[in-house]
């Protein structure tokens, strides 16, 4: 399984030696794909050291002239640490940056919450020309290189450190506008995740034989046309997420709810912010421990949905 | 235009943008008169290359106005330059105006939108590595104010121009030494500014930011690339210059002259 990290880069490497106004510009992070890049295509290569804002700024001078630019860091700098950048450049003046950060939710666990990334989802969805993609595997990530030339306004790309499983087959599968993907269908309750949790809920679900949808909620602002065809048929909701809940996914899919005046009880899982940041090591388990869906809680409470 | 005509185009902007400020009942007239010869020099002595009938003209040359906060000023000079009629001018922050207080990229001639400080260097900076890119001759120029080098983004951004040689780049400081509440000396000392400029690989010039021919001369040399690194003019300005009872005070950041001092200001450049 590749990461989706390798998945995208390898795919950008491929396009951009036919498209000289792809660039890259890297705020001191590498990937295999990128060292490619250095090598052989340097003058679309840029480097602006860890220095994630003016790698923003500089992206935004170049999309305004017409570059097909991609800003990769860590996503939890390159989101909160460039938020009031990215809000004027993206945001106000619709310049389509692409974002694209790697660790997604608890990515990198051992790190520390610093590197956690539980607040993105919230804040980046709270800007206007902003479309939130929450990678779910190497295909996803595959398929957001192929469409580049399609996008209109800024792309964030949120990817996952390491690979948890694959929802699609191949690229082709996936429908970026549609944002949600039905992996199972269940009966009474639908179970709305992405990301390292989709996976666990999956394996729990399949493991207990539980009979309950699930679905992968990977676009924001959500596509509220595919998201009532998904959701419609559903007597209940539960929302599985690492985010803090203010603004998260759950936070979404109620508003969505609201908005469609669709009366489905929905049930947010996820981390508190009452528990504060998580200084908890030993790996993700630990940390979906600390705030309360570890998979032993999140059986229990799929069990009981 | 020679000095004199240009000195006269000066006043002339001096007197749209208290006008128009006065009229708005807002505006920083203070920190727009202290730019008045900078911007005037670039664009009415042909350093800026535009069209107010091509506003996107490929080759044009760009500014990248990150002291948003001379939007009166600028906003005057587009319309002298004839992108859009001078009405537009009495109509600045009101209800059916196309302009506000900051900067709008969606006004003719104007690159970006700003007005939250500490941009304006780096996306200048990716504007003039474009032009590099593409082997396009375009000037990127990027008007900065002293009180915005509190941002550490600017020096992030000086940084990364410097070590990509970014020599169709041209920064402009205007330094007028004050900010809002005090002078930028007394708040958090920036000098010796053109020494901390030239560590971050610029070359840097310091001129009399109201000398039209120094100004001039400082920009004619440019267009040359005599050097590999990007230049940064500090231009040593007042803050209000042209009225001389706004000047040299803090707290006359944002505010255009009220109750007895409106009388005042006007007298002072004739209007």
């Amino acid at each position: 399984m590749k990461t989706q990290r390798d998945s995208f880069w390898d795919k950008i490497y491929e396009l951009a030696q036919k498209d000289r106004d792809i660039i890259v510009i890297s705020a001191d992070m590498g990937a295999p794909a990128l060292d490619k890049f250095r090598t052989n295509l340097p003058s679309q290569f840029i480097n602006t050291g860890i220095a994630e804002q003016n790698a923003i700024l500089v992206a935004s001078g170049l999309a305004k002239e017409g570059k097909k630019v991609f800003v990769y860091a860590i996503a939890s700098f390159l989101t909160l640490n460039c938020i009031e950048k990215i809000r004027v450049q993206s945001g106000m003046m619709n310049i389509p940056i692409n974002i694209v950060g790697v660790g997604a939710g608890f990515s990198y666990p051992d790190s520390g919450p610093t590197h956690h990334l539980s607040e993105d989802i919230a804040i980046m969805r709270a800007i206007p020309n902003i479309t939130t993609i929450s990678v779910s595997d190497e295909f996803m990530a595959e398929k957001i290189a192929i469409d580049y030339k399609n996008y209109n306004n800024t792309y964030y790309i949120r990817l996952e450190r390491q690979p948890d499983g694959v929802v699609f087959n191949s690229s082709d599968e996936v429908d970026l506008e549609k944002g949600i993907h039905l992996l199972s269908k269940g009966k009474k309750t639908l179970i709305v995740s992405n990301g390292n949790l989709l996976f666990k809920c999956r394996d729990i679900i399949k493991e207990n034989k539980f009979d309950l949808g699930l679905c992968d909620l990977y676009r924001f602002p959500i596509n509220l046309e595919s998201f009532k065809e998904v959701v419609s048929n559903y007597e209940k909701i539960i929302c599985v997420e690492e985010s803090f809940l203010p603004g998260g996914i759950g936070s979404a899919v109620l508003e969505a709810l609201s908005d469609l005046e669709l009366s489905i009880p929905c049930k947010r899982i996820g981390a508190d912010t009452k528990n504060g940041y998580c200084y908890s090591y030993g790996g993700r388990e630990e940390i979906h421990k600390y705030y309360g869906f570890d998979t032993k809680a999140l059986t229990k409470i799929l069990s009981e949905a | 235009m020679d000095i004199k005509q240009l000195e006269e185009k000066c006043l002339f902007l001096r007197k749209k943008v208290l006008e128009m400020c006065l009229k708005a009942e807002t505006g920083h007239v203070t920190s727009s008169f202290s730019s008045i010869e900078i911007l005037a020099t670039l664009y009415y002595q042909g350093h800026i290359k535009n069209d107010p009938t091509d506003e996107k003209m490929k080759d044009r040359d760009r500014l990248i106005l990150s002291k948003a906060q001379a939007s009166p000023l600028i906003y005057t000079i587009m319309a002298d330059l004839g992108y859009y009629d001078m009405a537009e001018l009495d109509k600045f922050a009101q209800k059916d105006g196309i302009f506000g207080v900051h900067l709008q990229d969606t006004v003719p001639g104007i690159e970006t939108t700003a007005g939250a400080l500490g941009h304006g260097l780096g996306v200048a900076s990716g504007v003039a590595l474009n032009a590099k890119m593409n082997r396009e001759l375009y000037f990127t120029y990027c008007l900065l104010g002293d009180g915005e080098l509190y941002e550490g983004s600017i020096w992030e951004s000086m940084m990364f121009a410097s070590h990509n040689n970014l020599n169709n780049l041209v920064g402009i400081i205007d330094r007028n030494f004050l900010c809002t509440t005090d002078f930028t000396e007394n708040l958090i000392e920036l000098e010796p500014l053109d020494k901390k400029i030239k560590a971050f690989g610029w070359n840097c010039h310091i001129i009399d930011g109201h000398n039209l021919e120094e100004l001039n001369l400082a920009f004619q040399r440019l267009r040359n690339r005599p050097s590999r690194k990007p230049t940064m003019i500090i231009c040593e300005t007042v803050k209000g210059k042209g009225l001389e009872s706004m000047s040299y005070q803090p707290l006359c950041h944002g505010v255009p002259p009220k109750g007895d001092a409106i009388e005042i200001a006007k007298k002072e450049i004739g209007l």
